[in-house]
């Protein structure tokens, strides 16, 4: 026993005495450096442009945690207060909020508004906004215990201002907010919800990161300085013009735009030390992009516009994949390029958007199950397509969509673990049939036992992305953009060699922190239709980082999907920015999004006999829930 | 609403896969970083799949190897070229265990911070621990021999001499046909890739096993009438010792006293002891691994197990792992891990990397390894002639492997000397040989001798 701790203390004392001398060393070594760094730098002589780019390799990753961190920390922070919609009053039982367009009323703790009386059932009913003006009252409790002003509710019925909706026997006045109460309620959620980092900050440093990105790319690849030069100013313009326009326009959470501009300055680095001579295009990928992005953000302020042509859009992506999978041409191995008028592009990236955009439910339609099935439906022809043209990562990228969207629709494990089996088994069959694909998937984790053959591509991004370091060699200093597919499917490989470990792992973080804000803002929407799709929308992100990045490393096997608004190329760029619009629809902050339509209440709506004395009173109760609510 | 933003979740699910999977990678950056940059259609380090800067030196500070604007040039004096080839490597990564190929990441200079555009435009240098001298006086005294020899300090890890023949010169390369009988394995290192049958030299592990497992054995007496039949084998002696004692067995190395030992401790305990004493080990040298020893022990026939016993049989023994139980041996039970490397710097001499000293694990324990001490050095006394072994303070065991494919046998040579300058452990050996006394023992003189003068003309 004695010995025992004998050997541990000289163990210890062994460990004590090698750290001391590690550290000594290392101390020694930070001396002798000095010197040695003069000596060095008399010795070599550079020119001023290798200068240049060696001081920018160190300031570049600098720059982008700054950017980063300040992002992703207030996306990570961010406070999305309730917003209140209107009031249920019962004399008896109080006064409840209503904080979303679409609430469950019950005793349940599922509810979103929670009665706890006899009578009341767990989910009794639903009352459901449009976001324009009308209310509806649905009736979940199978029987006759719904009424409004005395008269039953079959199914459901419109509710306005002021009606008695009676629950269980419980009779509650139903009131929408009036227009001062929503100001207040404004001001009060803009406070809460303000952003810690003002956006203008990020950007200036993200315009210091891409002037910089352009010049060491001007200084690498000087016949194609005017492209890299024009690129850049033009990415950087449109940016500030978007900013800025939202930012005196109000809107100041602008998060996840800032990200993708981020991402995007990655791409057009990329493009530049790849194939410099598409950079106009990838320019223009980007800008149309972001327009699509606009569009779809401004339309998917109108929920009631957006769930009547959910069917066209279910057609659309139909069409969309059918199309490629008659007219499309086979590249690398998978059916999905379409020609038209010397454009090519691939349809199944812009039916990912319209997937979504399909997808997502309103509550309305989650009552019943059927529903459910034409999405099923639509989905599994989705896959089939996907299958006949061999694009293995768009279709697993839509079948983890598409179980998303099944869980958070139906919340039903039973159905999605037969879904998951029957995939499986789908996969075991396909392998067996096409055996070509049982190549690819025997080459998953040993792609170094086949570096020259199979492996090919993954040993080479391995080795690219370790030669990095942490600071990478500088942009356009790289030799992986000559490996087939780089810019693409093995875009991670090249920012971690060109731009080093950190910025790589920050694009990755980029995209993972996009889902961790969704989740966040989600809380308080307005529409299941915007959860679910923002949560469909981000995760789809994620998970094709994931096929891209883990896929390339040999982590996974390599499908040859893109990494989101990094990998250059038209339709995943589009694909990016549309998918982008889901998010930007969900979150509610007060003054963040112009995605999001501010609704105020008119007086008209309520009916008092009174009007200034009543109000006035009103507004002193409402305060008072709210701060009840806080407490 | 909320039942729906609760199924979120599993948005959080998948980030949260997509950022431990990034950390998996980030870890696998740093661990395996250095050998993803190693490979060849790296062209910031390889030059057409020739690694394209970095000094290779001894301990000494002699050059071994340079590459200056995508070609290497190497050490002045062709022996000792052809004697470091294996230790130091080719361009074009034929010699997997060389220094060029294993340590390329340590000579472009690579790190993680920088990656592969290091600070240093020509590299690093890399020293290694071998000195040429001895390594070139091994090689001379291996003649014609294929074999190798090596020797390292059991209190610090260094090696010193790591030769391996059959050997060509890396400044001029000769054509070498697959079939060449004189080039047969010249680009494994015989130390530290291959395994060999240990003749006689095993005789010390099942010595070890009896010294551990069977009471009173050093006063034992097995009589050996020049044959005994175990199981279905006759294990034939080289002589016939009659009555003789644990301590004469093993000077003489008797074959029918050692059967007896092997088939008294059976085939199981002998399978425990060659793990024990690291045997079975693949050990790392500064990341080259060495090729493990294979044994029969655990499902041979009891005439087998007696063979194996002695050294024949199934037993196929990695020359280093054994110059490390040796080690361990002189060492009082534990030894230092071999190591190649000395020090990197970079070309103005500033340090960059530090090589913290590595223990084994126990591998004999101290009482069996003083008993063992004594019994080898009666061996250099009795049998081999302490004359042969001038100055030096030997510990010692030959082996005379018999191969079925071959007539003549090979020659083993294993041990250690005691030297407060020079603590070192060796393996010696020689295929067609001969007598292990004979020969390997002749060569390990001659290569002590000038490892020993090396340290003390150092220290003056």
């Amino acid at each position: 026993m004695g010995n025992t701790i004998i050997d541990i203390l000289n163990f210890i004392w062994l460990k004590i005495c090698q750290f001391a001398a590690f550290m000594i060393q290392l101390l020694d070594t930070g001396i002798k450096s000095i010197p040695y760094a003069f000596s060095w730098l008399s010795s070599n002589s550079l020119d001023i442009g290798v200068w240049y780019c060696q001081i920018v390799r160190w300031l570049m990753p600098v720059l982008a945690l700054i950017i980063l961190t300040a992002i992703i920390k207030s996306m990570l922070r961010v406070k999305n207060p309730e917003e209140t919609w209107g009031y249920l009053k019962s004399d008896s039982l109080g006064t409840f909020p209503i904080t979303h367009w679409e609430s469950l009323i019950g005793k349940g703790k599922t509810c979103d508004i929670v009665i706890e009386f006899v009578t009341i059932s767990k989910i009794h009913c639903a009352m459901i906004f449009d976001g324009i003006n009308r209310w509806r009252v649905h009736d979940l409790s199978g029987g006759s215990d719904v009424s409004i002003n005395g008269e039953k509710v079959s199914n459901s019925a419109e509710i306005e201002s002021g009606d008695i909706l009676s629950i269980g026997g419980v009779d509650f006045e139903f009131e929408t907010i009036s227009q001062e109460e929503s100001s207040l309620e404004e001001k009060k959620r803009s406070y809460k919800s303000r952003t810690p980092v003002s956006p203008v900050f990020s950007i200036s440093m993200l315009t210091v990161f891409q002037m910089l990105a352009a010049s060491s790319l001007v200084i690498n690849r000087p016949e194609y300085s005017i492209q890299i030069t024009f690129s850049y100013i033009i990415l950087a313009a449109v940016m500030w013009v978007y900013i800025l326009v939202n930012y005196f326009g109000g809107k100041r959470g602008l998060e996840p735009e800032i990200l993708a501009f981020f991402l995007c300055s990655l791409c057009l680095s990329v493009t530049a030390s790849s194939s410099p001579g598409t950079l106009y295009k990838q320019l223009a990928a980007i800008l149309i992009g972001i327009f699509i992005f606009l569009i779809l953000s401004w339309y998917l302020r109108d929920l009631k516009r957006v769930v009547k042509t959910r069917h066209l859009m279910a057609a659309f992506t139909c069409i969309l994949l059918a199309a490629s999978l008659v007219f499309g041409t086979i590249q690398h191995g998978a059916q999905n390029w379409i020609y038209i008028m010397g454009v090519s592009f691939q349809p199944s990236e812009l039916a990912k958007v319209c997937f979504i955009f399909a997808g997502a439910a309103s509550l309305e339609r989650l009552f019943k199950k059927r529903n459910l099935w034409g999405f099923m439906a639509m989905s599994f022809f989705c896959f089939g397509c996907l299958a006949l043209m061999s694009d293995f990562g768009t279709a697993a990228i839509f079948f983890v969509t598409f179980l998303i969207i099944a869980f958070m629709r139906s919340g039903d494990y039973t159905t999605i673990s037969i879904i998951c089996c029957s995939a499986v088994a789908a996969l075991g069959l396909m392998i067996k049939f096409k055996p070509y694909i049982a190549s690819r998937f025997a080459v998953w984790g040993n792609a170094w036992e086949n570096a020259s053959t199979t492996g090919y591509q993954q040993v080479r991004t391995m080795s690219a992305a370790a030669s990095g370091g942490f600071i990478g060699v500088g942009s356009g200093d790289g030799w992986l953009h000559n490996v087939a597919a780089a810019n693409t499917d093995l875009v991670f490989g090249m920012i971690c060699e060109e731009w080093g470990l950190i910025i790589a792992v920050l694009a990755v973080v980029a995209i993972a922190s996009m889902s961790i804000f969704a989740i966040r803002v989600v809380k308080s929407g307005r529409s299941s239709y915007y959860v679910i799709a923002a949560c469909a929308a981000t995760s789809m992100l994620v998970f094709q980082t994931m096929l891209n990045v883990f896929g390339s490393l040999d982590m996974f096997p390599l499908t040859g999907v893109t990494f989101p608004f990094v990998s250059c190329g038209g339709s995943s760029m589009l694909a990016s920015w549309g998918i982008l619009a889901f998010l930007k629809a969900a979150d509610t902050r007060e003054g963040a999004s112009f995605a999001v339509r501010k609704i105020r209440f008119g007086p008209k709506k309520i009916r008092v006999p009174s009007e200034s004395v009543e109000i006035q009173d009103y507004t002193d109760e409402v305060t008072g829930v709210y701060n009840r609510g806080e407490m | 609403m909320k039942s729906i933003t609760k199924r979120t979740i599993v948005s959080l699910i998948l980030a949260g896969i997509l950022i431990l999977g990034t950390g998996i990678f980030v870890f696998n950056f740093f661990t395996k970083g250095s050998e993803w940059a190693s490979y060849p259609a790296n062209s910031h380090l390889y030059t057409n799949g020739i690694l394209n800067s970095g000094t290779l030196l001894d301990k000494d500070g002699a050059v071994l190897a340079d590459a200056h604007d995508g070609t290497w040039s190497y050490h002045d004096d062709q022996t000792t070229r052809k004697a470091l080839l294996h230790t130091v490597g080719v361009p074009d990564g034929t010699i997997y265990t060389g220094a060029i190929t294993r340590f390329a990441g340590k000579l472009t200079g690579y790190n993680f911070l920088t990656g592969a555009q290091h600070i240093g435009k020509d590299g690093n240098k890399v020293y290694l621990t071998v000195d040429a001298d001895v390594c070139r006086a091994a090689y001379k005294a291996l003649g014609s021999y294929k074999g190798t020899v090596c020797v390292y300090n059991y209190e610090t890890g260094e090696i010193i001499c790591l030769v391996s023949t059959p050997t060509y010169d890396p400044a001029y390369p000769p054509a070498i046909s697959d079939s060449d009988p004189n080039y047969d394995g010249v680009y494994v290192n015989r130390a530290l890739s291959a395994s060999f049958i240990p003749g006689s030299t095993f005789k010390l592990i099942t010595l070890t096993a009896a010294l551990e497992e069977i009471p009173d054995v050093t006063n034992m007496s097995f009589y050996c009438g020049g044959s005994v039949d175990i199981g279905d084998k006759t294990i034939t002696c080289t002589g016939t010792h009659g009555d003789i004692s644990l301590e004469k067995a093993l000077n003489v190395s008797c074959n029918c006293a050692f059967a007896y030992i092997a088939d008294m401790l059976g085939g199981k305990t002998l399978d425990k002891y060659t793990k024990e004493t690291g045997l079975t080990d693949s050990y790392s040298v500064n990341g080259i691994s060495t090729k493990a020893s294979s044994f029969g022990f655990k499902d041979d026939p009891a005439g087998e197990v007696a063979w194996g016993g002695v050294g024949q049989g199934h037993d196929l023994v990695n020359p280093c792992s054994m110059m490390i139980y040796m080690g361990a041996v002189a060492n009082g039970g534990k030894a230092a891990v071999p190591q190649i490397i000395e020090k990197t710097t970079l070309q103005g001499g500033l340090k960059t990397g530090f090589y913290i000293k590595k223990q084994t694990e126990r591998l004999v324990n101290s009482d069996t390894a003083e008993i063992i001490t004594q019994y080898m050095k009666s061996n250099v006394v009795n049998t081999y002639g302490e004359s042969r072994f001038p100055g030096l303070d030997i510990y010692g065991k030959t082996g005379t492997a018999q191969v079925d494919s071959s007539d003549s046998s090979n020659s083993w040579f294993v041990g250690f000397i005691k030297n407060e300058d020079a603590p070192l452990a060796f393996a010696v050996y020689a295929e067609g040989g001969g007598s292990g006394s004979r020969t390997a023992a002749t060569i390990a003189n001659t290569v002590l001798q000038e490892a020993v003068k090396s340290v003390s003309t150092e220290e003056e």
